[in-house]
């Protein structure tokens, strides 16, 4: 009996072939996925419009629990990190700024890079992690166990009982939470500053970062920090629910929403600043 | 005929039957519920239910809502409750959610049904520190509180104790005559089983799914003598 090789592979074969081809397909699968993705999104804003004030003693309830497990729970860590990173961040370069002669533009570069750039990331960041990878592992496990398939046969609508509040929950935490991590990391790092040796008074430290703010800055922060809950939130949703899942798919939907979370908070910061510069 | 578990099913279901739709394990009886419920699209024909089709090619989300409201669905197993929920809040869902109206308001509403399926001492509770038998009751109890016209039970029956399958068989009894806590009109109802031993003296009609066919049965003795004492003998093929 006389045994037959196994067949060698061959320098530019039809698999190294399709290895080249790899990316386009994965480049292919990715805007497949950010398509669907997007009819998520249109489908959950038609969802909330048309049905904002439907079953509003179930839904009430619910937008206010998310409300509260995506802010209000996230407050002490939220002053915690205020504290930290206005003594290490503002104070500091508060503190550098007026050693080096240039406190006139300490508003400017407080405004520019802590308050428009990096609270909102932070704080985005913060409410994926400690609330959005738990609510995709809780939504991936109920899409697993069958139990959107009984909501849906008891003619509860998913999108209207899960999804929306959850959006909204977010959005709202995100906002919320960006606005109140400012005011701690301001009232920080002025009080690391002025220990330091900064000169200005309280008052004077404030009105210089708010001279630096256009009119603009209001509206566009409250919309960026908004789509940066929103986003949270419909990622996480749809990682949890928008496909048939197993039990073991749960743990991959969740490292995946945190990837595609950071990525599209980052390409909404992208898009933000590039209105900065237009504006 | 790749993915379709069944095929050929011609029957209609009149108002106050008890039908038996026997077969063994992933034979299609779960497809067929939630067909029933337009969960799941058949794959050929025309499902209706109240004289209204219910399959994702009849393309009316609003009707399938309707009919979805007037049919309750037990899921096999522990019923599919929600975890994040109480064992109260499990119950009280449908209701609040359709007649807009607080939990607080529900419970005392709906506090005689919770009380003839004798569910008031785990209202606090969650669903998983309910055995299977209880989470079955709970996920009753939530298909019930909105009046459904029809009640698909899916295996109801399969692996109760003696005193579950006891109240099971009062509670189908009681269902069938029209009890006033259910709203006084006889429930039709559909349940599945993979032994149809437990629903004899229901008086009940059978169906029989068996590797894909679909067939119906003139009584318990046919169905005796179709499937064996002890189960379905050679009919059906179990498939994993």
């Amino acid at each position: 009996m006389e045994a037959t090789p196994p067949p060698l592979k061959n320098a530019g074969s039809k698999e190294d072939s399709d290895g080249g081809l790899g990316w386009l397909e994965a480049l292919l699968g990715e805007w497949r996925s950010l398509t669907r993705l997007g009819a998520f999104i249109l489908i959950t804003l038609a969802t909330a419009a048309r049905r904002h004030r439907d079953n509003s003693e179930v839904m009430r309830p619910q937008v206010l629990g998310e409300i509260h497990r995506c802010g209000v729970r996230l407050l002490p860590i939220i002053s915690f990190l205020g504290v930290i990173l206005g003594v290490v961040f503002v104070g500091q370069t508060v503190s550098l700024m007026e050693q080096f002669g240039a406190g006139n533009f300490t508003g400017t570069f407080i405004v520019t890079v802590f308050v428009r750039e990096m609270v909102p990331m932070i704080a985005g960041l913060l409410v994926l992690a400690r609330v959005g990878t738990a609510s995709v592992v809780e939504l991936g496990t109920a899409r697993a166990l069958g139990e959107v398939e009984a909501l849906e046969a008891l003619g509860i609508d998913p999108i209207h009982y899960l999804v929306v509040p959850r959006v909204i929950g977010f959005a709202v935490a995100v906002v919320s939470l960006s606005a109140y991590l400012i005011l701690i990391s301001l009232g920080s790092g002025y009080l690391f500053a002025y220990a330091r040796g900064l000169k200005a008074s309280p008052i004077e430290f404030f009105t210089q970062i708010a001279g630096a703010m256009s009119a603009l800055d209001f509206p566009l922060w409250i919309l960026k920090t908004l789509l940066f809950g929103a986003l949270t939130g419909w990622v996480i949703c749809y990682q949890g629910l928008a496909r048939a899942m197993t039990l073991e798919e749960v743990g991959p939907a969740t490292t995946r929403t945190v990837a595609v979370c950071v990525v599209g908070c980052l390409m909404i910061d992208a898009l933000f600043i590039t209105v900065y510069l237009l504006l | 005929m790749d993915g379709i578990s069944l095929q050929a099913v011609d029957w209609s279901v009149d108002t106050g039957e008890l039908w038996v739709v026997a077969g063994a394990q992933g034979a299609g009886k779960t497809a067929l519920l939630e067909t029933l419920a337009g969960l799941i699209p058949a794959a050929a024909g025309e499902v209706r239910v109240f004289g209204r089709r219910v399959d994702a090619s009849g393309d009316d989300a609003p009707g399938l809502q309707e009919t979805r409201r007037r049919l309750g669905l037990v899921f096999d197993g522990g019923g599919r409750l929600f975890s994040a929920l109480s064992v109260a809040e499990n119950i009280l869902l449908p209701w609040c959610y359709h007649q807009n109206r607080s939990y607080a308001e529900a419970l005392s509403e709906l506090e005689p049904l919770i009380r003839h399926l004798q569910l008031e001492s785990i209202l606090s509770r969650k669903p998983t520190s309910l055995s299977r038998s209880w989470s079955r009751r709970v996920a009753l109890a939530r298909s019930l509180v909105l009046e459904p016209d029809l009640l698909l039970l899916d295996n109801p029956l399969a692996g109760l104790d003696a005193v579950h399958l006891r109240w099971w068989r009062g509670f189908l009894a009681e269902a069938l005559a029209g009890h006033p806590v259910l709203g006084g009109e006889p429930l039709t109802i559909v349940a599945t089983a993979d032994a149809v031993r437990p629903y004899i003296g229901l008086d009940p009609r059978f169906a029989l799914v068996a590797s894909g066919h679909w067939r119906i049965l003139t009584d318990s003795e046919a169905v005796l003598a179709a499937t064996g004492e002890e189960g379905f003998g050679d009919l059906t093929e179990p498939r994993p």
